[in-house]
């Protein structure tokens, strides 16, 4: 495509506020930092951006892509025409993430009919193409082959993204965390908020922290006193393991952050239900849902999936959250009514309740 | 971390033992005609088999209702397959697992675990295409039969693929004579006359002339020669592509209609591309010329048959094909994004493309519509650039 000679010497480069960028963006952010490159970020996901997406793809993608392709526009209507696409094929030997994903520089390359330059870098573990390989194919693009620069590149970015991960880890919310780390300091919560009832969302966090997609679901659910916890919150030592105490095996790249969250905490029995949000026509999701969904129902912990897609009303997804709770609150009640009554009965068995979590709290 | 990876590699290998090899009745889902190679197959090692019934309206709607909403359409006619033959006294399944990366390499859990919770009792086999082709393939059979003479083994696997190759040869030969005939039907008879022998014949011997007697059989169905036929294209994913009550047999409207149709790829190449060793594929393979074609629009396989899809309609292209229609069933994820590049490939290589979605809606009219409007533009563009056969041009247009 037209690559203009000027630009190339700008060394700019715009990162559009979708997929990727919602679990590597601190990554990135320290990365291009160190390399001299300065980012321009897409605006917030709005439902303009939205139908500007989605006038552009088949009508059969899902909601993400269709997302991605807006802010692809976004970036190009705000005038920064070297745009980055990564292609992240799989995160282990045979691991593989979605075709839609993996095939996000094609689609974009295809679909959309404007000059610009696209930074498509491939992370493909089946095929040996590493981490630093595809760090160096994104350096290589601006013209910058230093080994050592690209090393200590690569180590402020994991700077960065490190920091990050440890105040998601310590319960600090998306947004703050993105914040903090990339001010560069690190705050980390001692104190932990209990609240009667607390829920795990199983959600791709392109589709929870999107505050357009998820209709705001966190805020929501905090605003009816429930205490959320999402994938941000557990290790991925912790969601492998898991996810093998269940039994199953991770067949999807990105499937820790659903079925990895969701199986933890299931597992360590620290919340009383589980909402999985997805996208409409979400190919893993309509697995990983169903996997979960039949460890649930042997566990006998209450589940609701959620879907979205364009469209704008919130009344339907409000009552059902709603009646999600309620139903939650009362569940709770009735269980620690019982236990009382178990409690009065048999006097040696007090220290034993006590030891059982009756209040869901952050143990760990 | 040792652990981890070892458990990533052995993560199909379910195998149990607790099934006599006697007592084993195998059972396998259809595709096609995909159960007269694999009967003689396992016949020829001595097993018991059922063949679940074809793939139908009432197959679908049990499939349906034992899966769940958002999987594709392959599974749930798998899984009903599956139901079907447990019930007839199946206890064996087998299943591949080819390295596709879709959710293909779901089905098998999925399907393990819905049955199990609908209380059959059974053994499901899977030949890993992960790990290595042929290894795995022989492993699974022994496995199933437990048969210990190597002549078996050669003569079975021998006749399995020559009847695959027979097939092929007689759908190649139909695809041929069915837009040229002049009595309709014919073709399709003669055809429907060599698969019964086909299935019938089960010595190696007899299928050095079947292939020759084949051919002079097909060259007797009366065509018209002068008749001017367009070429479409068949391409798309796999299952659709070679099921013909999945793509509502759209190869044989398409005869109808006096379209000759040419097929993405036929089973038995993939098959031999599959399970041949990769040093003796000396010769380009289908996916290595698709990957060449493709180059200008996609960089990079992404699983399922994308790459495959994009490069033969590149391929068509320059190579005379009229049209091409491309299939689907609904939510397929890789084709989807084949979807969204092809409709600027057929900007700029100047080609036709009709995408068409199956899914369990059964209804035939509305892709009938299209396609009949597909083929008029089709027969439009090829024959109104002939300046001289304008009369002709119109006549074609009217039939």
């Amino acid at each position: 495509m037209g690559i203009n000679t000027e630009n190339k010497n700008l060394k700019r480069i715009g990162i559009p506020r979708a997929i990727s960028y919602y679990n590597n963006y601190p990554f990135y952010f320290g990365f291009f930092k160190a390399l001299g490159i300065d980012i321009v970020l897409s605006d917030k996901t709005t439902t303009k951006l939205i139908n500007q997406g989605s006038q552009c793809v088949v009508s059969d993608t899902c909601l993400p892509i269709k997302v991605f392709v807006g802010h692809v526009i976004n970036l190009l209507d705000k005038g920064c025409d070297t745009i980055f696409v990564p292609a992240i094929q799989s995160s282990a030997y045979k691991v593989n993430n979605c075709s839609k994903i993996r095939g996000l520089p094609e689609i974009i390359r295809n679909v959309i009919n404007r000059p610009f330059r696209m930074i498509e870098p491939t992370l493909d573990k089946t095929e040996n193409i590493g981490f630093k390989d595809f760090c160096k194919q994104i350096a290589n693009e601006f013209d910058i082959y230093d080994e050592s620069k690209i090393d200590s590149a690569i180590v402020e970015g994991w700077a960065v993204y490190n920091s990050f991960v440890k105040m998601t880890k310590s319960g600090l919310s998306f947004e703050e965390a993105l914040n903090c780390s990339i001010e560069g300091h690190v705050i980390t919560k001692n104190v932990e908020v209990v609240k009667p009832v607390s829920v795990v969302i199983m959600a791709h966090g392109y589709n929870l922290f999107d505050e357009r997609i998820s209709m705001r679901l966190i805020k929501k659910l905090e605003k009816m006193g429930v205490k959320v916890y999402t994938g941000l919150n557990v290790t991925r030592e912790d969601c492998v393991n898991s996810i093998h105490a269940l039994d199953e095996i991770q067949y999807w790249a990105n499937e820790l952050d659903l079925t990895g969250a969701a199986a933890y905490y299931m597992l360590h029995n620290k919340v009383d239900g589980i909402i999985a949000l997805s996208a409409f026509g979400c190919g893993p999701d309509s697995l990983m849902v169903d996997e979960i969904q039949y460890h649930a129902q042997k566990r006998n912990m209450p589940m609701i999936h959620l879907t979205t897609d364009e469209h704008t009303g919130e009344a339907g997804f409000v009552t059902r959250i709603e009646a999600f709770v309620d139903m939650l609150v009362r569940r709770k009640r009735k269980m620690l009514e019982n236990r009382n009554i178990l409690q009065l009965n048999a006097g040696v068995q007090k220290n034993k309740v006590r030891d059982e979590k009756i209040l869901t709290t952050s143990q760990r | 971390m040792i652990k981890e990876s070892k458990r990533q590699l052995n993560r199909f290998s379910q195998m149990d033992d607790n099934i006599a090899a006697k007592d084993r009745v195998v059972a396998w889902p259809r595709m096609g005609r995909i159960d007269i190679p694999l009967k003689a197959l396992l016949v020829t090692l001595g097993a018991k088999i059922v063949i679940p019934p074809a793939n139908s309206n009432e197959v679908l709607e049990l499939g349906v209702k034992n899966s769940i909403e958002g999987i594709c359409l392959p599974y749930k006619l798998n899984l009903a397959n599956y139901i079907m033959a447990l019930e007839n006294g199946a206890n064996t399944l087998m299943m591949f697992q080819a390295p596709g990366s879709c959710r293909l390499g779901n089905y098998t859990k999925m399907a393990q675990k819905t049955l199990q919770k609908m209380g059959y009792e059974f053994d499901m086999v899977i030949f890993d295409m992960y790990q290595s082709k042929m290894k795995q393939t022989v492993q699974a059979f022994w496995h199933v039969t437990r048969c210990l003479n190597p002549i078996r083994y050669i003569r079975g696997f021998g006749l399995g693929f020559t009847k695959f190759f027979a097939i092929d040869a007689a759908e190649k030969h139909l695809l041929y004579y069915r837009p040229r005939e002049i009595k309709r039907g014919s073709a399709e008879a003669c055809y429907k006359k060599w698969l019964n022998k086909i299935d019938e014949t089960n010595s190696l011997f007899k299928f050095c002339f079947l292939f020759g007697r084949m051919k002079k059989d097909f060259a007797k169905i009366q065509i018209d020669k002068t008749r001017k036929v367009p070429i479409v294209y068949l391409l798309g994913e796999f299952f659709v592509l070679l099921d013909p009550y999945t793509n509502q047999n759209i190869e044989k409207e398409l005869g109808e209609m006096g379209v000759e149709v040419q097929r993405q790829i036929m089973f038995s190449d993939w098959l031999a591309h599959v399970l041949t060793p990769s040093f003796l594929n000396k010769k380009e393979s289908h996916r290595e010329r698709c990957v060449r074609y493709a180059e200008k629009y996609m960089k990079r396989a992404i699983g399922g048959e994308c790459i495959e899809t994009i490069g033969d309609t590149v391929y068509a292209a320059k190579h005379g094909i009229d049209g091409v229609i491309h299939m689907m069933p609904f939510s397929c994820m890789p084709e989807i994004v084949s979807q969204n590049i092809l409709s600027k490939v057929s900007k700029e290589e100047n080609i036709p493309v009709l995408s068409l979605v199956f899914d369990e809606q059964t209804g035939k009219a509305g892709y009938m519509t299209r396609i009949e409007a597909f083929i008029d533009l089709i027969k439009r563009k090829k024959f109104v650039n002939d300046k001289k056969n304008i009369i002709e041009r119109e006549e074609m247009i009217k039939c």
